[in-house]
């Protein structure tokens, strides 16, 4: 087991800066997600520790040790690669076997990591199979079995569900969970889906254009974003973000009111120096945090497009008369027969106009 | 659905007429002209003219023979040699990838007349510049055209030459395929470059390797050109000549077509006979 700690660490192409200097520290025994849209360099950050990547400046350490000029094989991590990388000429025992025959592994500690990783991944009736005779979660299940016959001091895993439909991707999430608890190994984590972040992850670093958006617990981004992209990001369906503008000040914080409707005013405690008054700001409210009329600090009359009935709970989706579309979580008993609904906002978060969290 | 099939092979009546009498019944008539004995006119039905003569005919066994040796040695060095271009061509330290595929590619699009031409010249006794650089390294000159040895050397030098970069793009493109993450979980593994060539990519290739041996294997039973231009008629005093030469002697010189039919025949059956030889020693483990 290792810790693993980014300092500084940077990745240019040519002139093109793909990470911006990260700084991430994972303990030892951590499970740590990268999240983040389509290029935001969480990938690139997770082969710059494998070491698939080099890296243009700062450093990378593995358990203390600055690997920067370490080759990949002697960093101690091994890798579950997004679309597998089964060696598809050779049955699963040998391709869970193949990386320690090569290196002249003494053949009953081979066959020992062998059959005890079939047994975690309980894949051992499939060990004659060649992968294209598995199914897509037991090609996985191989791929990480081929981790773990390393006995590496870090796992990294590149968006390894991927693939996998929503079912088996529920399933494989827990699989990953358990293993985690199982072998308590530090593992780090790339996904671009919020939900595999905020269930598996111990922290998350929530990544946007090769920047470090915020490190943090899962509750903890969820529940107190710095910025408007973490709050959006974190999240399903995600925040609503509402116009507005500052009108005052009043003892308990900030006093505002939501663009173009001058009944809804509320105020919003605030430590940091207040925006002046007119000053524009978004108000952002989760989906749940719309309670039944009066029950908050102001109330918010919207359309109903379309209903979303879950089973247990619902989805309104619906747009205020100053066109802001918002989505509105409600028991289903609670879904109006009506057209419209007028909720009140119970919790919210203030951004500043560049999206910056105001607190 | 049986009066729509019938209406199908309606429209396809004119091309299947085209195909019998064009495709279908030249193979049928060639075939049966290999029973009939053609020295003289008229021809005569007599089938163990032309096959009991090829099976005690010592010109067929030294055309065969030539073929055989060529074909053992000439196809799996071109092979190997192929196999080290297409990994030096899928090198990422190599610049100017294009103009060196394109240059392994250009025999195949010279003519044939014209290579023949230069390789006589380039293996001249006195002034070929192959003899120029034997003898600037201290080695005898070679005769290449007058020794039975060197000639079939200079037969297999040339085959090689003109197909090796052919091949070497067909397995290019195979290597190409093989995903690059498969290299990388190798590496993570510790497993060393020679070693992920051996146990990874050979593997992989293995379909392409068997398309390009069939290819070559077809290739060079039907060898003709090299022998014919460069050996001069599988000169020295037949000591390169090649089934196909016996073939285009006994039909297009001695008006044979019989015996000619008989030597397309077997040529044809043989590399067929190799080709599965060759598929079923590679086929796919269960």
């Amino acid at each position: 087991m290792a810790t693993v700690t980014l300092t500084n660490v940077a990745k240019r192409f040519g002139a093109f800066e793909v990470v911006h200097g990260a700084n991430i520290d994972i303990a030892d025994g951590e499970f740590v997600v990268f999240v983040g849209p389509s290029g935001c360099g969480k990938s690139t950050l997770l082969r710059m520790i494998a070491g698939l990547e080099d890296i243009s400046g700062g450093e990378i350490a593995i358990g203390g040790k600055v690997v920067n000029d370490v080759e990949p094989a002697d960093r101690g991590i091994a890798m579950v690669f997004q679309s597998y990388a089964l060696y598809p000429h050779m049955s699963v025992e040998q391709n869970l076997s193949f990386g320690l025959r090569m290196t002249g592994n003494p053949k009953a500690d081979t066959e020992r990591r062998v059959k005890r990783a079939a047994e975690i991944l309980r894949i051992s009736e499939l060990m004659d199979r060649r992968p294209k005779k598995l199914s897509g979660g037991q090609r996985q299940r191989v791929a990480i079995g081929r981790a773990i016959v390393r006995e590496p001091q870090v796992f990294l895993f590149d968006e390894p569900l991927s693939n996998l439909d929503a079912e088996l991707r529920v399933q494989m999430r827990v699989e990953i969970s358990r293993l985690h608890k199982e072998l308590g190994a530090t593992m780090v984590y790339v996904t671009h889906d919020q939900t595999e972040a905020m269930t598996l992850a111990d922290r998350i670093v929530v990544l946007r254009g090769g920047h470090v958006e915020q490190i943090g617990r899962p509750l903890d981004l969820y529940d107190n974003p710095d910025n408007i992209f973490v709050a959006g990001f974190v999240g399903s369906p995600k925040m609503n973000f509402i116009k507005a503008h500052i009108v005052g000040r009043d003892a308990k914080g900030v006093v505002v009111e939501l663009a173009g409707e001058e009944k809804t005013r509320f105020t919003q405690p605030l430590k940091v120096a207040a925006p002046e008054p007119g000053s524009k700001v978004i108000v952002g409210v989760r989906p749940e945090h719309f309670g039944s009329a009066g029950e908050g600090a102001a109330d918010l009359t919207a359309a109903i497009d379309v209903v979303e009935h879950l089973g247990g709970t619902s989805f309104l989706y619906a747009r205020t008369s100053h066109g802001e579309d918002v989505v509105i979580q409600r028991d289903a008993a609670k879904v109006p027969e009506t057209s419209e609904v007028t909720v009140s906002i119970r919790k919210s978060y203030l951004f500043d106009e560049k999206g910056l969290r105001l607190r | 659905m049986r009066n729509r099939n019938a209406t199908a092979y309606r429209f396809l009546t004119p091309y299947l007429l085209i195909f019998a009498i064009f495709w279908v019944w030249p193979i049928i008539s060639s075939f049966l002209i290999s029973f009939q004995a053609t020295r003289t006119v008229p021809w005569r039905f007599a089938p163990g003219f032309n096959w009991g003569r090829l099976i005690g005919d010592p010109a067929f066994f030294n055309a065969l023979k030539n073929t055989l040796l060529i074909l053992v040695i000439q196809v799996p060095v071109m092979i190997a040699l192929a196999m080290v271009m297409a990994v030096l061509l899928n090198s990422p330290l190599l610049r100017a990838r294009g103009l060196y595929r394109f240059a392994f590619f250009a025999p195949v699009v010279v003519g044939e007349v014209a290579y023949s031409a230069v390789f006589r010249l380039m293996f001249s006794l006195d002034f070929g510049i192959v003899n120029k650089l034997l003898n600037s390294i201290g080695l005898p000159k070679v005769d290449w055209f007058s020794n039975v040895t060197p000639a079939m050397a200079l037969i297999m030098i040339a085959v090689t030459w003109r197909w090796a970069g052919y091949n070497a793009i067909i397995l290019l493109a195979g290597m190409q395929s093989i995903p690059e993450d498969v290299y990388e979980a190798a590496t993570l593994d510790r497993v060393s470059k020679l070693k992920q060539f051996f146990h990874i990519t050979l593997p992989l290739l293995k379909p392409v390797i068997v398309f390009c041996a069939v290819l070559s294997i077809i290739g060079t039973m039907q060898l003709f050109t090299e022998p014919f231009l460069i050996t001069e008629r599988g000169g020295p005093g037949g000591g390169t000549e090649t089934l196909g030469l016996l073939l285009y002697r006994q039909g297009f010189r001695s008006l044979n077509f019989g015996y000619a039919s008989a030597v397309a025949y077997t040529m044809a059956g043989l590399a067929i006979a190799i080709t599965l030889v060759q598929l079923w020693l590679t086929r796919e483990p269960k």
